[in-house]
């Protein structure tokens, strides 16, 4: 017995040490490890004197704004393809041309732009812009900046997408050139770009961070460059300890008037938002669905702090144009005339987004209240199905709707328009949850049926909904819809100089895109927000723009 | 996770004492609380096998006009959010987690388990080394990563399969039914269940293989597979049946986990964990959508191991 | 014996690379790419193409992997795919070391409140108090996180204001308490049963017969003899244990927003993140490797009852 109590002593100071020298070790390597964030031991932080680390906060600190963010995947402006790291990068940095709130193309760095044919554009360079280290910004920043963002090595995801009309852009790109002839210096203040043909929304695109300036000598200091960016927006970063908050700090020396909030800090472990809100640990946040009842209660104290505006997004149920049984046109339709999207939306969703008719979401230019969708009716629905070449629910044979997630975005609404399906139409249409990954390579492959997902602007355009979503030959055309009437219109429209005959032209397509249904056009994203009394300027920007400059806190 | 595991004190060599088993069985029965959580158990796993006879309404009829509606006559205990009965659902999640933990438990611990742990135990040298340290390099994966990572993406191929295989054979309903589901999850519940059990069963092979009984078969004649399987392991069954019984409560709370981060079993198909992970956040606006779920579970957990305990003591009466 | 330390160290690389090799091909041949996630519906085959060579994605599996490895023996873990130009071991490290600051505050308070209970319990076997112990501590137990945590901020966070929502601030920061509690109290139930256990196969021994025959007083007895006896056991499995703080708490550190490494493990999952899925599988499987074989090693040097071949 002794032994084996000796045995267990061992066993247990074996235990201990292994884990001493693990805790030891990890704590070392993590020490060097966060060494490019400023800052010394997790607490306090001596370069933060506004910290308030320890226990609840108490109220905001005069000038600063605290909301909960997102860890950004990168800082560098020409990988950024997502929302979270855009969110920063707008305000760090900045390019040519800016929007407003109204989603209006605004000068920004080019103090002006003149083009006679759409195709050769010269930019006019505001005097005295300045990186954030005092560094003067001029048209070689621009020429280094398109052409990195172009270089393979780059290996930026955007750069085709928004620089690749810039003439030479692909062939930098595919490595077969080493500049981009289509970026010319003309001056030190004055920047040319040529493109491929006259494209109107062209200057929206160089509004994408893809298109920001970026200082030279900074990305060249090492792959850490992003850590301490030296950027042209009106905030610096002034402190980024991935998961646990990001702090933005005033650029006093901002070209176009300094911003007037002190600072931003971004919490960025999450936690429930709406909670921290009432507990005053932030000043702004998003409600959900499940709390939306208490915040539209006009009982509640929260009700005053609401604010809603709609977001340039629309989610739907597409279909394989190309795969039955969604090959017949009156199919689709009929699955489009079955649904009750009105009743989903006020019981499901508690009117939480607004129910779609046609493609393009309000707020977004072109948008026309006018579109004539294909509004619920069970006995069209059936008649149509009757009508088709399959016949019958019967005739359809399988049908498949597939849905990405992981727990993502409100599935109940999916079960819900099934169960329509069946009740209307008498068709059992199965579902299958696939994780987002896995869902994006297939729907790449065109081997769903029909799949549900979202839509969201990636510049305020009908040509980003329509030419993109529905032109037959579109690499985002998932539907496979193939309609040459609309193939027509929506060419013709990506030349007309003309921006009222343009929205026009897309009002027309969307009309005959709604008809032809190869979508189920389900709904329009509405952002509802919670914003402290004291918070001043706050607006739902539909977009991710620079945003935080015209904020204030006024206490 | 970082959650302690616990093996259950190895048995000693138990002496063939008259009917041990009814000796043991006494002594379970003077266990109430031990009783009651079986009749539980039992009352719920056949409630769940027997959903589609059982549960007042299918899991998927909903009623938008009566939806989220507290209990009442009609639904005792109320709707959710698409108007459908919860305790319909309750029943319909019990057969998933019945289903589930039922299979991967027989595969991965008692099928695998056993025979690989009797193996090892009874032949030991290169077979046990081999077999245990196959065991090894599973227990060194970080296993519900891996579990995530295969339910997650296997599945949508394994119905890609089953589709491929119902249309071929002209049959409907194995897709819509959520076998494959079932089979994805306790696949990859039962390929890391199994190592504990081996482990634990080839402990006892090596401590019975010197007793007095086996020896004396093995004088006799009897061939390996007699001498495990009638000798050796009806003397291990006690630790076996306690690990068995632990094991049926982890596997349900895995299902429940899986099903709550979205990878387990997909809506429609129910589960507690789905219901739990729908209903989140409802505990100020709508708090019985996330109560009755989380108070199942709960009990079903809680039942299984005062079960565990008690079958511990009634079979394992050396280790008190 | 030191032949026996020398074969199993000899399986240390081998059950390493079977992990890792697994892994890594679970990775390339599943369903679902990093490249084809950050294009989201961009899909473009070109650019694709293009970011799959300039990541060396478009190698063979083998290439591949035996770069990885080259990378793996010179201390180089790899740039994540997803945050850009980041070395792995500079993500990874920080949120281990957040995770085990939390792993070991659960275990404190596992250990804390588990061992007195357990020993209680024992000692008082049989009667009421045994059993509201050893069932109020399972009650805890039965607790999954995710109803544990709703709870607990409902009332502590939402109704009492004490602590904060969410959010992390390191050990000394008020913040690390409820998730802490919602770690830490199933585990009570372990420990107090553990102690129990071993508590009462302590009693049964001669040598407390032998004290009480001395005369000691019995609260002697009880918390110096048999306590100091009992704990090792509970002692060895905490040890074990917490050699799993490596894999973190996700469901805990999603709910509280904490930036440990349980969560980055299964964001990188799905995100696809190979170098970082990687890095956490290697350390997971070494951790577990030789934390194992120490403790088998010990157990044969002082017992000689087993025997190693």
């Amino acid at each position: 017995m002794l032994r084996s109590r000796l045995a267990l002593i061992i066993v247990a100071l074996v235990g201990v040490l292994a884990l001493l020298f693990v805790v030891l070790a990890v704590g070392l390597v993590a020490g060097l490890g966060s060494k490019g964030s400023p800052g010394p031991a997790p607490g306090e932080t001596p370069s933060d004197p506004a910290a308030t680390g320890n226990g609840v906060p108490s109220g905001p600190s005069s000038g600063e704004l605290r909301i909960l963010g997102a860890d950004p995947p990168t800082m560098d402006p020409h990988l950024a393809g997502d929302v979270d790291s855009a969110t920063y990068i707008v305000e760090i940095f900045s390019g040519l041309v800016t929007l407003d709130r109204d989603l209006k193309v605004v000068p920004d760095i080019a103090e002006s732009w003149q083009t006679t044919d759409g195709v050769t554009w010269t930019f006019q360079l505001r005097p005295g812009v300045r990186f954030h280290n005092n560094k003067v910004v001029t048209a070689q920043d621009f020429k280094f900046s398109f052409e990195r963002a172009c270089d393979p090595r780059t290996a930026s995801t955007t750069a085709h997408t928004y620089l690749g009309d810039i003439v030479g852009c692909t062939d930098k790109l595919n490595g077969v050139a080493r500049e981009v002839r289509g970026v010319q210096v003309v001056d030190d203040a004055t920047l040319r770009l040529v493109i491929d043909a006259p494209k109107v929304y062209f200057i929206e695109k160089l509004t994408y961070p893809t298109a920001f300036v970026l200082d030279e000598a900074n990305v060249r200091s090492g792959s850490a460059w992003t850590l301490r960016p030296n950027g042209t927006g009106p905030f610096k970063l002034q402190e980024w300890r991935p998961g646990e908050r990001l702090i933005l700090q005033r650029n006093d020396a901002y070209y176009r008037g300094p911003a007037k909030l002190e600072r931003v800090r971004f919490i960025l472990s999450g936690g429930s938002s709406i909670t921290m809100y009432e507990n005053n640990e932030i000043d702004v946040s998003g409600v959900g669905l499940t709390d939306i009842d208490r915040a539209l209660d006009p009982a509640n104290p929260l009700n005053r702090e609401l604010i809603n505006a709609p977001e340039l997004s629309v989610g739907y149920i597409g279909f394989n144009t190309t795969k039955p049984p969604f090959d017949d046109l009156k199919v689709r339709q009929a699955f489009n005339y079955a649904v009750d999207k009105r009743k989903i939306v006020s019981v499901v969703l508690k009117d939480l987004v607004e129910p779609a008719a046609g493609i393009l979401p309000p707020g977004l230019p072109g948008y026309s209240k006018d579109i004539k969708g294909l509004e619920f009716d069970a006995a069209r629905a059936k008649q149509l199905l009757a009508e088709s070449k399959y016949g019958s629910a019967q005739g359809l044979g399988r049908v498949v709707i597939t849905i990405p997630g992981t727990g993502t975005a409100l599935p109940p609404t999916s079960e819900a328009i099934i169960q329509q399906w069946k009740d209307n139409l008498g068709v059992t249409v199965e579902i299958q949850q696939v994780e987002f990954a896995t869902f994006l390579q297939d729907l790449n492959r065109g081997i769903f049926q029909a799949f549900e997902i979202g839509w969201v602007a990636d510049y305020p355009d009908p040509q980003n909904f329509l030419d993109l979503l529905f032109h037959s030959g579109s690499l985002e055309n998932r539907s496979y819809f193939s309609d040459p009437e609309v193939d027509r219109i929506l060419d013709q429209a990506r030349v007309e100089k003309n921006e009222t005959a343009r929205l026009a032209l897309y009002r027309q397509a969307e009309q005959l895109i709604v008809d032809k249904a190869p979508w189920l056009p389900l709904w329009h994203g509405r952002g509802y927000i919670l914003v402290k009394p004291y918070v001043r300027g706050w607006y739902i920007a539909p977009l991710v723009v620079p945003f935080f400059k015209d904020i204030s806190i006024e206490k | 996770m970082a959650s302690t595991t616990f093996e259950a004190a190895p048995a000693a060599v138990r002496h063939r004492a008259r009917s041990p088993w009814r000796e043991a069985l006494r002594r379970f029965l003077r266990k109430r609380a031990a009783v009651a959580c079986l009749v539980f158990l039992l009352i719920v796993y056949f409630a769940g096998l027997l959903a589609p006879w059982v549960a007042p309404y299918d899991f998927r009829a909903q009623d938008l006009d009566n939806a989220g509606q507290g209990p009442s006559l009609s639904h005792p205990l109320g709707t959710d959010r698409l108007g459908r009965d919860i305790f319909s659902r309750i029943i319909w999640g019990a057969r998933t987690a019945a289903i589930v933990s039922i299979a991967a438990v027989v595969t991965g611990s008692l099928v695998l388990g056993m025979v690989l742990g009797s193996l090892a135990g009874y032949f030991g040298r290169w077979v046990d080394t081999i077999i245990m340290r196959i065991g090894d390099i599973f227990l060194a994966f970080p296993g519900l990563l891996l579990v995530i990572f295969i339910a997650a993406t296997l599945k949508p191929r394994a119905l890609a399969l089953a589709v491929a295989v119902e249309d071929s054979l002209g049959v409907r309903g194995i897709v819509a039914s959520g076998l494959v589901d079932y089979f994805v999850v306790f696949g990859a519940l039962a390929l890391f269940g199994w190592v504990g059990m081996a482990r634990l069963v080839r402990g006892q092979m090596l401590a019975l293989k010197e007793a007095q009984f086996v020896e004396a078969a093995r004088a006799l004649g009897a061939g390996p597979g007699r001498i495990v399987f009638r000798h050796m392991l009806p003397n291990a069954m006690g630790p076996i049946i306690v690990i068995v019984s632990m094991a049926m409560g982890g596997t349900v709370t895995s299902e429940v986990v899986l099903s709550w981060l979205g990878i387990g079993i997909q809506p429609p198909n129910p589960s507690w964990g789905t219901m739990l992970w729908e209903n989140q956040g409802m505990l100020r606006s709508n708090p019985h959508l996330l109560l009755v779920p989380a108070a199942v579970v709960a009990s079903v957990i809680f039942a299984f191991n005062i079960l565990g305990d008690g079958l511990n003591d009634a079979l394992n009466p050396r280790a008190r | 014996m030191l032949a026996y330390i020398l074969r199993r160290l000899l399986w240390v690389p081998v059950v390493l690379l079977v992990v890792t090799f697994v892994t890594f091909g679970l990775g390339v041949y599943g369903p679902g790419d990093p490249i084809t996630l950050r294009l989201g519906q961009h899909a473009n085959p070109e650019v694709a193409a293009r970011l799959r060579h300039e990541l060396g994605l478009d190698q063979p599996f083998v290439v591949q992997y035996r770069e990885y490895l080259s990378g793996v023996v010179h201390g180089d873990l790899g740039e994540s795919l997803v945050y850009r130009g980041r070395p792995v071991s500079a993500l990874i490290f920080p949120k281990i070391w957040v995770s085990m600051q939390l792993g070991l505050l659960a275990t404190a308070i596992a250990v804390g409140a588990g061992v007195p209970l357990g020993l209680m319990a024992a000692l008082r076997q049989g009667t009421w108090k045994d059993t509201s112990i050893v069932s109020g501590a399972l009650s805890l137990y039965i607790m999954p996180a995710f109803i544990l945590a709703p709870i607990l901020l409902y009332l502590f966070a939402f109704r009492l204001h004490w602590v904060p929502a969410a959010g992390w601030g390191g050990l000394v920061d008020k913040r690390i308490i409820l998730p802490a509690l919602v770690l830490g109290l199933p585990g009570i139930a372990g420990i107090t049963r553990l102690m129990r256990a071993s508590t009462l196969e302590v009693i049964g021994q001669d040598y407390v017969r032998t004290a009480r025959a001395k005369g000691l007083l019995p609260r002697r007895i009880n918390y110096v003899h048999i306590g100091r006896n009992a704990i090792l056991p509970v002692v060895t499995v905490v040890g074990l244990s917490l050699a799993t703080l490596v894999e973190g708490a996700f469901i805990t550190e999603t709910i509280f927003g904490i930036p440990g490494v349980g969560r980055l493990a299964v964001e990188s999952l799905f995100a696809r993140d190979y170098p970082v899925i990687m890095a956490l599988t290697l350390l997971v499987a070494a951790g577990y490797v030789f934390v194992n074989l120490a403790v088998d090693i010990a157990y044969g040097v002082l017992d000689p009852r087993i025997r190693y071949r």
